[in-house]
């Protein structure tokens, strides 16, 4: 027979408050636990260690250290936006995730890739490097050249690299 | 019609046969393409959003911004710039103060933004504003007995809330322009299956990729047709990857929708690019040439 155990649980809300900050991220308040974000969930079907509704119940509890620790679930989410599709509630749990995602970017959790490419837009105003190679095969496609990006004018709208205002 | 295509990145850099082949099949729908310059990055939904939403959500109100100053509306060739540029006007709609938060970073380079242009991938544009049958009727070499396995990718689709292209579940758009350029277009288990190159972790993608791969060969499918690039870039290199680790050969190729559209409309295999891509479509180019000298025999 399971014993019974005392039952404990603290929420974080300070934590919840910094999530509610994040365009997105308030919206975890709606969750009501019912799990119909899990049944499409290609990364639940592919992994026993990823649930939406456990993330969204992690949100609700504050749980930073277990969403935004080295061993976060958020990581494996596909963005496939199936959850958007199926939640009765609004709860964009998607959203919530990259929520989450922007606070584990802002302390440095994030995979390194993460900061890799947002450097290279932000430099070049594009994702992918504009080699001589690329500019030929263009050529051979009878394709214009690519040019200069406003790199300037992009860098101008965002305050502080980064950093939310 | 005139339209702006936003082409974004992948596509101009990595993949440019597509914009080949955009660009040399949308005249013969009745498009003029307008190009505008001042576009950046979408920017990409994926990294970019990771880092900071309010800096991804600012810069695609830039880009909108350019098209608003132009007057034109915009077409995507890519599901990452479609969710991008459609969800920042959806955002941007739906939530007055940050319109306002957004505006005060964008008044910093003298633009305001104002939600008055529209923005639809291609294909939504070819179905809602010139009708399918125009496609039929740019159609010069049927591709007759070619069956295409078509993969919709996530962000075309969901979440139809933002997106109102068709139904998630049970879509039949790119089905339908299959059937207009005479090919076959063939269901399988996996057709609405995620990619897997939005995981930013494990194993995950390999197994889902090769699902797909394994579902499209029972269907008998001659080839893939899809629409986004970052849909391509897990699937044409990607089969072989996956294949290599798994001990197997897929050996499908994975063609873009307007490519496909470009053959039938009677361009050259090198003039939508064909030849660049890792799993060549020798075979299909065969029967398609085969077929033709039955005809003309
Ligand atoms: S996020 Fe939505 S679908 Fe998922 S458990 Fe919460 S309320 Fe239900
Ligand atoms: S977006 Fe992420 S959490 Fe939502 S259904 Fe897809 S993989 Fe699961």
């Amino acid at each position: 027979m399971p014993q019974e155990k005392e039952k404990h649980v603290t929420i974080d809300f300070a934590f919840r408050r910094e999530l509610d900050q994040i365009i997105g991220g308030d919206h975890h308040n709606y969750c009501y636990q019912c799990g119909a974000c899990v049944a499409q969930c290609p990364a639940a079907q592919y992994s026993e260690s990823f649930n939406p509704r456990s993330i969204l119940l992690d949100a609700l509890l504050g749980r930073a250290d277990v969403l935004l620790g080295p061993d976060s679930p958020i990581w494996l989410c596909t963005n496939c936006y199936s959850c958007y599709e199926r939640c009765p509630q609004d709860v964009r749990p998607i959203e919530v995730i990259i929520a989450l995602k922007n606070l584990a970017s802002n302390r440095d959790a994030a995979p390194s890739d993460v900061a890799t490419m947002t450097e290279n837009i932000l430099k070049t105003g594009v994702s992918g490097l504009i080699t001589p190679a690329v500019q030929r095969i263009r050529e051979s496609l009878g394709l214009k050249p690519l040019g200069d990006y406003p790199v300037d004018e992009m860098l101008k709208i965002l305050p502080d690299e980064g950093k939310q205002p | 019609m005139k339209v702006a295509p936003f082409f974004g990145c992948m596509i101009p850099i990595k993949y440019p046969q597509m914009e080949a082949a955009f660009r040399r099949t949308m005249p013969n729908l009745g498009v003029e393409l307008v190009d505008i310059d001042g576009f950046t990055c979408c920017p990409d939904p994926i990294y970019f959003k990771t880092k900071g939403v309010l800096d991804w959500l600012t810069i695609a109100a830039r880009n909108l911004c350019v098209a608003e100053e132009a007057g034109l509306d915009l077409v995507t060739l890519c599901s990452g710039c479609t969710a991008t540029l459609k969800e920042a006007k959806f955002l941007l709609a739906e939530d007055e103060d940050l319109k306002e938060r957004v505006n005060e970073r964008l008044m910093r380079v003298g633009k305001e933004y104002q939600g008055t242009v529209k923005v639809e991938h291609a294909v939504v544009v070819i179905r809602d504003e010139l009708g399918i049958e125009r496609v039929t009727e740019s159609v010069v070499k049927p591709l007759d007995g070619i069956k295409v396995a078509i993969h919709y990718g996530c962000h075309l689709l969901k979440p139809s809330q933002i997106m109102h292209v068709d139904d998630a579940d049970y879509p039949s758009i790119l089905e339908n322009l299959i059937a207009a350029i005479g090919a076959t277009p063939v269901g399988h288990d996996r057709k609405l299956l995620c990619c897997g190159k939005g995981c930013l972790d494990g194993d995950m993608p390999v197994e889902m990729v090769f699902d797909i791969f394994t579902s499209i060969r029972d269907s008998g499918a001659d080839c893939m047709g899809l629409i986004c690039p970052t849909c391509f870039s897990s699937f044409d290199l990607g089969q072989i990857v996956v294949g290599r680790k798994k001990n197997t050969k897929f050996d499908i190729p994975v063609i873009y929708y307007f490519q496909l559209l470009g053959l039938a409309q009677g361009l050259a295999p090198e003039e939508v690019g064909l030849n660049l891509h890792k799993v060549k479509a020798d075979r299909i180019l065969a029967e398609l040439a085969g077929g033709e000298a039955q005809a003309s025999a």
